[in-house]
């Protein structure tokens, strides 16, 4: 027994949980490989047979997980975007150029106290953030991120996604009433006001679309856009995506529309009450929306996942490149390549110049093969795969217009309320009813 | 030109996207720190305690440290004997209603202050040239010029303050910390023996310096225990020592 307790003393602190952990390992490993000789082909036979099934659960698993980072990345864009715009640096201090500030943040909302007033009706209030983050999220489900890749292509896409997007008003009702406080109260009203006037022109303005689309499926709207940039919808409809715009921007809560939490002047609107990780499922909503409203703009007017040109065939790279032709080959360029690529890419440096040492060629080397391998990676995957070609055009374009939120957030004043409601009311709205008339009368005297 | 609408959001939002672009006002203060003069020394400021009182006790810190020489003072020392002054005369406290005055046009009194007046400036640099106006003979220098002069005067100080390059404040510091300097002349004889009398001597800086090794020896062999005897043979044989020194001399 002493023997086994001083040589468990003498083990340094990673020694000890190294100890514990590789046996875990191994005999874990062994177990998955055991479990799925024995029943792999069964589980993998279930799960074909049952793929409706598991698309849907993959999907909304992904989705929910892809809302994260996106959240953590808009929130950190705005951040950083709104400090340079006003001459400051923004974060910089967590991770590369403060990249990790937002993660910081999300950490610090989960480990605060969430808080329950008293006579609050905490069924009420505990589902509320449940309902508007949820409402938000499961309208990526719709959304064709690029060839192949999208949650469901539902022949009624467009219509899924406005139904559920303004479920996201009943979490804010919800919210606003169960707080049991007079001003939640009202912002909770206040917000609702809002988006539902401005759901009309929002929806509206995308009847024009509709009518020379001729389907509600966004897969087929992309599809339909496929050629050069000039094929987009944003040139045969500009008004409507005008229109579109606007009304997105003031659907999620965006400057010169933000009135529901405007930050610098009332308390939180609905959110006045929270706290917490269900203040923090608020937050998240409003960016994971901000991401939602591009993604829904890219996908309607301008093109979705195709790119802004369309090569003749005889251009196109035919990349037949089948890395199992290399044979044992293969493992000597996996294994030679980036020593070969680092040595090459350092050896200018290190003769270019005397004040270069050799270990900062080579690091300067490593470096930059590095950059070159990843390149490479990504160029063989743009020509090879068309769903990352579709997913890097298609992020591209959305992130373009979530710097543009971003943008307007960093120059816009606020508007008042009556401004508000009259421009939705007085403009959007019968902007929205001509275009749809117009373009109705152009399809009946053109044809389509 | 006529109204467009949107061209105050278009041009609002070309301002900010020309922001995004321009140098950064930001200063990371710990690693970076703003780029201001090596001799700045930011707001100076006079302060008052609770009676009203200025707090300044004219010790001239501020004005030695002063990079650019740009601080005058003037006023009394704390015990209220001497006038004391640091700069053109023109800006020092007292002098500054009255040049305020003067500057008005209107009749200045001049009661509270008497201009230095001239000395004959040869005996005083004869001794600077005996002591070839070194700064660290500072206490001779200023008992040679008391000898010349019978006191210190203001103009013989700023004298050797000039040639030697030692500060005004810390030669006035000097003759102030020895009683024996005076800054005015004596008005009797028995004023006079008095002030001599307080010259620290030859006899009573070794006697002080018998008395503090005698103390500290003392101290040490109380002390230490175990070393006291010791430590009482080495200052013995010190002490034996610097009688040898005596005798041969």
């Amino acid at each position: 027994m002493t023997v086994v307790s001083r040589g468990w003393n003498r083990l340094t602190l990673p020694g000890k949980f190294l100890f514990i952990l590789v046996p875990l390992l191994i005999v874990a490993t062994a177990a998955l490989l055991i479990l799925i000789t024995a029943f792999g082909q069964l589980a993998i036979d279930t799960l074909a047979a049952n793929l409706p099934i598991v698309r849907f659960v993959v999907a909304a698993t992904v989705i929910l997980l892809i809302t994260v980072p996106t959240a953590f990345l808009i929130i950190y864009m705005e951040m950083k975007i709104i400090a340079l715009m006003n001459l400051r640096i923004g974060p910089d201090r967590v991770g590369p150029f403060g990249s990790l500030l937002s993660v910081v943040h999300g950490l610090k909302v989960l480990m605060k106290e969430d808080f329950t007033p008293t006579g609050a009706d905490s069924v009420v209030f505990t589902w509320a953030p449940v309902v508007v983050y949820l409402a938000s999220v499961m309208t990526l489900l719709v959304i064709p991120f690029a060839p192949g890749l999208y949650g469901a292509d539902l022949n009624i896409g467009l219509l899924y996604f406005f139904a559920v997007s303004g479920l996201a008003v009943v979490g804010l009702l919800m919210a606003g009433w169960s707080s049991y406080n007079k001003y939640s109260l009202l912002g909770g009203l206040r917000a609702a006001a809002q988006i539902v006037s401005y759901e009309i022109p929002l929806t509206l303005s995308v009847v024009g679309l509709l009518l020379l689309a001729g389907t509600m499926s966004l897969n087929q709207l992309v599809e339909n856009q496929q050629g050069w940039f000039t094929d987009w919808y944003i040139f045969q409809q500009p008004l409507g995506a005008l229109i579109f715009f606007i009304a997105a921007t003031a659907e999620a809560n965006r400057t010169p529309f933000d009135l529901t939490e405007a930050d610098s002047e009332i308390v939180a609107g609905f959110a006045t009450e929270y706290s917490g990780m269900r203040f923090g499922f608020f937050f998240f909503a409003e960016y994971v929306n901000v991401f939602i409203v591009s993604a829904l703009f890219v996908t309607l007017f301008l093109g979705g996942w195709n790119a802004p040109f369309a090569l003749p065939a005889a251009w196109q790279v035919q990349l037949s490149l089948d890395p199992a032709s290399f044979n044992i080959g293969l493992l000597f360029i996996i294994a030679l390549a980036p020593v070969v690529l680092t040595l090459l890419f350092g050896a200018p440096f290190w003769l270019l110049s005397s004040r270069i040492t050799w270990w900062q060629a080579l690091l300067i080397g490593f470096v930059l093969a590095n950059l070159f391998i990843i390149t490479l990676a990504v160029a063989w995957a743009y020509i090879g795969l068309n769903w990352v070609a579709g997913i890097l055009w298609f992020m591209l374009k959305t992130y373009v217009l979530v710097f543009t939120f971003v943008w307007m957030r960093g120059t816009l004043p606020r508007v008042r309320i009556d401004q508000l409601m009259g421009f939705a009311w007085k403009w959007l709205l019968p902007a929205s009813l001509l275009n749809l008339f117009v373009t109705a009368a152009a399809i009946v005297v053109i044809g389509r | 030109m006529s109204f467009v609408p949107g061209l105050g959001i278009a041009k609002g939002m070309a301002l900010t996207l020309r922001r995004f672009f321009e140098p950064k006002a930001t200063i990371k203060y710990p690693e970076q720190r703003a780029d201001v003069a090596g001799k700045f020394r930011g707001r100076l400021q006079l302060l008052y305690d609770e009676w009203g009182t200025l707090k300044c006790e004219t010790c001239f810190q501020c004005a030695q440290a002063c990079p650019i020489e740009c601080i005058d003072m003037g006023g009394i020392d704390t015990k209220g004997r001497f006038h004391v002054h640091w700069g053109a005369p023109e800006t020092y406290g007292e002098r500054r209603e009255e040049s305020a005055l003067r500057r008005s046009g209107r009749p200045v009194p001049d009661t509270a202050y008497a201009h230095f007046e001239g000395i004959d400036i040869r005996p005083v640099e004869a001794i600077l040239e005996e002591f070839d106006h070194d700064p660290k003979h500072m206490l001779q220098i200023l008992e040679a010029t008391q000898a010349a002069y019978g006191y210190l005067p203001v103009a013989a100080v700023k004298l050797i303050s000039h040639r030697t390059g030692a500060w005004y404040a810390m030669i006035y510091g000097t003759a102030t910390y020895y009683r024996h300097l005076r800054f005015e002349a004596p008005s009797n004889e028995a004023q006079v023996a008095a002030l001599d009398a307080r010259r620290p001597s030859d006899g009573s800086y070794l006697a002080g310096l018998e008395a503090a090794l005698a103390g500290a020896g003392a101290g040490g062999g109380s002390g230490a225990g175990g070393t006291g005897s010791n430590g009482g043979a080495g200052s013995r044989g010190r002490s034996r020592g610097g009688n040898g020194r005596g005798a041969e001399a």
